[in-house]
């Protein structure tokens, strides 16, 4: 997805600019907003909390093993189909980061039956959209499809196909490896990239979700044979969860998928890896030196828990107080009161393995030592301060009523239901969600920030220019400084003369 | 961003499937006594609503010196007015469940919120407050200055080929309207002022420059009744002065080339000028570019990245404006393959189609891709408004979410040869190559293949 965003910007420009970047809504308090930020309280609002219910899927489940979800709606004459493989990237070979990838990449590169180019026609003359990926730090492949309703069996045989018998031919995967190797090159163009592998690499150390991306020894050592490995391995319906929502009735999915998913013969599959992190043992700050940059990119955070944890809810309404949107602290105090950023959030990211809690903000230069002091501030506050009443509720109550928002799409509603199984949530989970939101109180807030907000092992990530902002990042303990091709450095760099 | 570029992109429409296919939307379309448009679509399949306003107002209304000002100008709209206090606005929405932002570009200004429907007249006010009396001062004025400023830092100045779209706007257009780019230079940002905050409100916030668009689960009659409740006090200005975008016929091709520090290989860039929006011409460059460059099977993919793998990526498509329009077309060679071999590449392929016109195969392919397009553009309540309000803004016809489709289905494959004959030719064409700095000429990272 963000892929396909740079490459939309990279074609058309800025035609157009927004008052805030795309993020998830959140909360904030009255009592300690920023002087500046006022309430007078004189809109008309209803109190009341419209009560909104996850609609349930149907489920059936095939005689191989392959558990599918069905949402029936029919606002639209579209039908998605979302197949997750309960593999990916953390079943890579260690000598091999990528294979998952690879494997999910190439499979629409050619089956017994039909050649790329036929693929590429049949899927663009049904007007469907095809794709699939196993992302870095994941263990899971996703493949989607999705068009009009009314050609449902004919994308659902191509789907199939492409799943079912991959070729992985040879002349195929020699251009996605060069493709790979170019994308490479622009992916450490891109300072968000290089902040986030440097972050992934100080929270996960030897733990597989350390890493973001492949390397170009492994592109080298990619073979048809290695691909076809991977998916013979764990390509399973007894490995797999089949989402359909949309135009398509229960009984006509069910038929569907027997028909072209039903012959998938199904073998054991190897068990997920150990999940055991064992997380940052000190604070610790990295500059990642990216000469001519005119910000700093700036990520500080540590592990945080499993999605199956007790804790996540709670702590979800943690993170909507510190920076789950553009009505929280830290957008609240690092744009609205000080005009150091164009946003400035933070996030939860929860797996099957322990996720990680971490602020972001992207700040001019010169303001790259304030900006800290804001975010070392705003920790700190969360950690050492109950949250006031009223923003808990306002907190509390954004993420319940945002839940008439999902409803909108159903292919986001029913990857939510595929979320339960793949995590191993309770099968009412989100019929209970609500409740769970409703219980937090203030001191339980105060524990999740005191338990996922480390200070003593915080870690803390700048990309920028290093002779521009080294001093300024230095105020916050010793420098462990990289290049941006992930290398260390070891020397300071002469700060710029006129430097502020 | 993306889902506006998305849906500009997608502005091309097809027959051939049945209409009962494109489900026609209900529309109702009132205007106040006070000149505000107010278009009403519902649909009740989730319990929420969408509200849109779009302002006649965009960075073609800027004047030289005061570049990036409509901007600017839409961050102070969340900055307090006569009732909401400073940043209440965005308090409220997301609180209470909902989402909201703002955007501007070229041609019109919009803000928009989703919220749960019972939350309908909370939308309304706030719209409408901020429409009757902003609250502007010099606090609010600097802070976002910091703010847009930052946005270009963010999105231009620290991404690789970040300045090259604006480079070649600056090329393609010599009428002020659309050379200067939406964002602004930072010189003209530091310098405006309150009275020019001041007087871009009186001439272009008003009820007669706006159209309000509400969707989802909302009752017409009911809507309509709280709109005129809340903004039918607000009064009608005069109309604001016109803007001439007229372009100029070009004569020759216009061409730069510009390092980039941040880039590591090279990008062509190229733009040509086309007709207004919403023109048959126009229907026709838009099938064109899907064509060219929409899914695997279209001609840049399968000929430039999969067969010959002269290029990483190659986007076409029209980058449609009330005015003068631009057909776009973007590429970065592979490592190794010389930026002019693939500029070269390129416009053999529009010459081939200029000879020889498109196959109906790939006239009844794009249409089914433009019939999905339409039909997904009405997935999320909230983008459906903010699509409604633009093609009246434009086009003066919230219809259009429904006619639109029957227009661009009319485009013959002959018409198609006959718009790339008429406009895509090199005088009529602005270029911009892009090479990363100290990697000399167009040869691609070195050492990389």
């Amino acid at each position: 997805m963000e892929k396909r965003t740079f490459k939309f910007l990279i074609a058309f420009g800025l035609t157009t600019a927004c008052a805030f970047a795309q993020q998830p809504p959140s909360a904030v308090d009255s009592q300690q907003l920023p002087s500046h930020v006022q309430r007078l309280n004189r809109v008309p609002v209803n109190p009341e909390i419209l009560k909104v219910k996850l609609p349930h899927p149907t489920e059936v489940r095939l005689p191989n093993g392959l558990t599918i979800l069905i949402l029936e709606r029919h606002k639209l004459p579209t039908v998605s189909f979302s197949l997750w493989i309960k593999s990916g990237a953390l079943s890579d070979p260690k000598n091999m980061p990528g294979l998952a990838s690879f494997t999910a990449d190439l499979l629409r590169d050619g089956t017994g039956k039909r050649s790329t180019s036929q693929i590429a026609t049949e899927l663009d003359e049904l007007g469907a959209t095809f794709n699939a990926g196993a992302g870095f730090a994941s263990n899971l492949t996703n493949i989607n499809a999705s068009g009009l309703s009314d050609s449902a069996d004919k994308l659902m045989d191509l789907m199939s196909d492409i799943v079912l018998n991959p070729s992985f031919p040879a002349d195929e995967l020699e251009r996605f490896v060069r493709r790979e190797k170019t994308a490479l090159v622009q992916a450490r163009t891109n300072p968000g990239f290089l902040a986030r592998e440097r972050f992934n690499r100080a929270v996960y150390g030897d733990f597989p979700a350390a890493i973001l991306s492949t390397t170009t020894d492994s592109l080298q050592k990619a073979t048809p044979a290695a691909l076809k490995g991977f998916h013979d391995t764990y390509y399973a319906p007894n490995n797999a969860i089949l989402g359909i929502a949309g135009d398509i009735t229960p009984l006509q999915a069910t038929a569907l998928a027997r028909k072209y998913f039903g012959k998938w013969t199904n073998h054991p599959v190897p068990a997920a890896p150990a999940t055991i992190v064992a997380g940052p043992s000190a604070k610790k700050i990295y500059l990642v030196d990216r000469p001519g940059s005119v910000q700093s990119n700036i990520l500080a955070g540590g592990l945080s828990l499993r999605r199956s944890d007790p804790d996540y809810i709670p702590l979800e309404i943690a993170n909507r107080v510190l920076g789950g949107g553009s009505a929280a602290r830290l957008f609240m105090n690092l744009r609205e009161e000080k005009g150091y950023t164009y946003g400035a959030y933070s996030r939860v990211s929860s797996n099957i393995y322990p996720g990680t809690l971490v602020a972001n903000t992207e700040v001019r230069n010169n303001v790259t030592d304030g900006s800290l002091h804001e975010l070392m501030y705003e920790l700190q506050r969360l950690r050492d301060q109950r949250v006031p009443q009223a923003e808990l509720a306002d907190a509390k109550r954004s993420i319940v009523s945002s839940f008439a928002l999902s409803l909108e799409n159903p292919a986001a509603v029913i990857n939510r239901w595929m979320d339960v199984k793949y995590y191993g949530l309770p099968a009412d989970y989100w019929d209970h969600y609500s409740e769970q939101v409703a219980l937090v109180n203030a001191e339980t807030v105060q524990r999740m920030a005191r338990k996922y907000v480390n200070l003593d092992r915080l870690q803390i990530v700048v990309v920028g220019d290093a002779k521009e902002v080294h001093t300024a990042v230095e105020k916050y303990g010793a420098v462990e400084m990289y290049d941006a091709e992930g290398k260390p450095v070891a020397a300071k760099p002469e700060p710029a003369s006129g430097t502020k | 961003m993306k889902v506006l570029l998305c849906a500009l992109l997608a502005a091309v429409a097809v027959q051939c499937f049945a209409q009962s296919k494109l489900p026609k939307l209900q529309l109702t379309d009132t205007t106040l006594d006070n000149g505000l448009r107010v278009i009403i679509a519902p649909d009740h399949t989730a319990p929420v609503f969408a509200v849109s306003v779009t302002y006649n107002t965009g960075s073609r209304n800027e004047k030289p010196g005061h570049t990036g000002f409509a901007h600017l100008f839409e961050h102070l709209m969340y900055e307090g007015s006569e009732n909401v206090g400073k940043g209440e606005h965005m308090l409220l929405v997301q609180n209470y469940g909902g989402s909201m932002n703002g955007s501007t570009n070229n041609d019109q200004t919009n803000y928009f919120e989703e919220l749960p429907k019972n939350q309908l007249d909370m939308a309304l006010f706030l719209e409408a407050d901020r429409m009757h009396a902003l609250n502007v001062n010099q606090f609010n004025l600097d802070n976002q200055r910091n703010a847009v400023q930052e946005e270009r830092r963010l999105r231009v100045d620290n991404q690789p080929y970040g300045k090259s779209g604006e480079e070649l706007e600056g090329l393609a257009y010599d009428a002020f309207p659309y050379h200067h780019s939406v964002i602004g230079s930072m010189d003209d940002l530091n310098a405006a002022s309150i009275d020019d905050v001041k007087e871009f409100f009186r001439i272009y916030y008003a009820p007669n420059n706006a159209v309000l668009v509400v969707t989802g689960d909302v009752e017409p009659a009911n809507v309509l009744a709280k709109v005129k409740k809340y903004f039918g006090a607000i009064s009608r200005q005069p109309a604001p002065p016109p803007v001439d975008v007229t372009e100029p016929e070009h004569d020759k091709e216009r061409r730069k080339t510009i390092t980039d520090a941040l880039a590591r290989l090279p990008q062509v860039s190229a733009a040509y000028n086309t007709p207004p929006g919403n023109t048959p011409d126009v229907h026709a460059l838009q099938v064109l570019g899907l064509v060219l460059s929409s899914g695997r099977s279209s001609r840049f993919y399968e000929h430039l990245v999969h067969d010959k793998q002269l290029a990483i990526n190659v986007f076409a498509g029209v980058q449609e404006r009330r005015g003068p329009s631009l057909f776009r077309v973007v590429a970065v060679p592979r490592p190794g393959v010389k930026v002019e071999d693939l500029e070269k590449a390129i416009y053999d392929e529009i010459e081939a189609i200029k000879k020889d016109g498109i196959t109906q195969q790939e006239l009844d392919k794009v249409r089914t891709q433009f019939l999905r397009a339409q039909i997904q553009a009405r997935s999320s309540s909230q983008g459906l408004a903010n699509r409604i309000g633009t093609l009246t803004v434009f086009y003066n016809d919230p219809n259009l979410i429904n006619t639109l489709y029957d227009q661009v289905s009319a485009v013959t494959a002959e018409q198609v040869k006959q718009a790339a004959i008429k406009y895509l030719v090199s005088k009529h064409r602005a270029v911009v190559i892009t090479l990363p700095a100290g990697r000399g000429s167009a040869a691609g990272a070195p050492g990389m293949r």
